[in-house]
């Protein structure tokens, strides 16, 4: 179980960031296109970076700790995940404060019409 | 020097001087922005906090090439630069792709 570690904690931040995307009306999810077009090309650039400071040996994963799925170049399959779980989090975080910001989030709403 | 602190301050630069002289999306004036940022924080510290901790590291470093200074929770002071200019770059090319209705909250 242990070697679920990482990859559970990029899915628990998925998850746990999820409600933001209805209840504050973050409309992060739904624009799947605009989603990509933000993560993927910084994605790509930070993944390039790990490798190569990986096959450095500036730093690396635990095998302890990860599942032991590998890509080309030695890079596990839960630094993927972290590159695109932890932007989809802070967009979800900007999208939600700027909702309560201009009081338009659906729990804003909702407490309103009571 | 270290190489891992002095890619990771030198990538928050280039961010920086990105949307200064290029994007001049007007985000470091954003409220929203930096509200965002440091509820963003505080989790980073929990979830990186886990993941590199010194007793029972998930990602460990070549001491060497670090600059060692763990303030909180063991973070690497540079895993902060490293994440500003992560986020802060995905939220610009976010922003850059703003349907035109969008674009009145993006100013918030």
């Amino acid at each position: 179980m242990d070697r679920l570690q990482y990859s559970a904690l990029m899915i628990a931040c998925l998850l746990l960031t999820l409600p933001l995307e209805f209840v504050f009306g973050a409309r992060v999810w739904r624009q799947p296109r605009r989603l990509a077009r933000a993560v993927v090309p910084v994605a790509l650039f930070f993944l390039v970076w790990d490798l190569w400071a990986t096959n450095r040996g500036d730093w690396g994963f635990n095998p302890k700790y990860t599942i032991g799925w590998k890509f080309p170049g030695g890079m596990v399959v839960e630094e993927i995940l972290f590159f695109v779980a932890v932007p989809v989090c802070a967009l979800l975080s900007l999208e939600a404060v700027r909702n309560m910001l201009a009081g338009t989030t659906p729990l804003q709403r909702w407490i309103r019409e009571r | 020097m270290p190489i891992y602190p002095v890619l990771a301050v030198s990538s928050a630069i280039l961010v920086v001087a990105l949307e200064l002289l290029y994007f001049r999306s007007g985000l470091f004036r954003s409220r929203a922005y930096w509200m965002s940022m440091a509820i963003v924080v505080g989790f980073m510290i929990a979830v990186d906090g886990w993941l590199t901790k010194l007793s029972a590291p998930i990602v460990f470093y070549n001491d060497a090439n670090t600059s060692g200074i763990r303030p909180v929770w063991d973070i690497l002071i540079e895993e902060y630069a490293f994440a500003f200019a992560l986020l802060t770059m995905v939220i610009l090319l976010w922003d850059r792709s703003a349907p035109a209705v969008a674009n009145e909250t993006a100013s918030a």
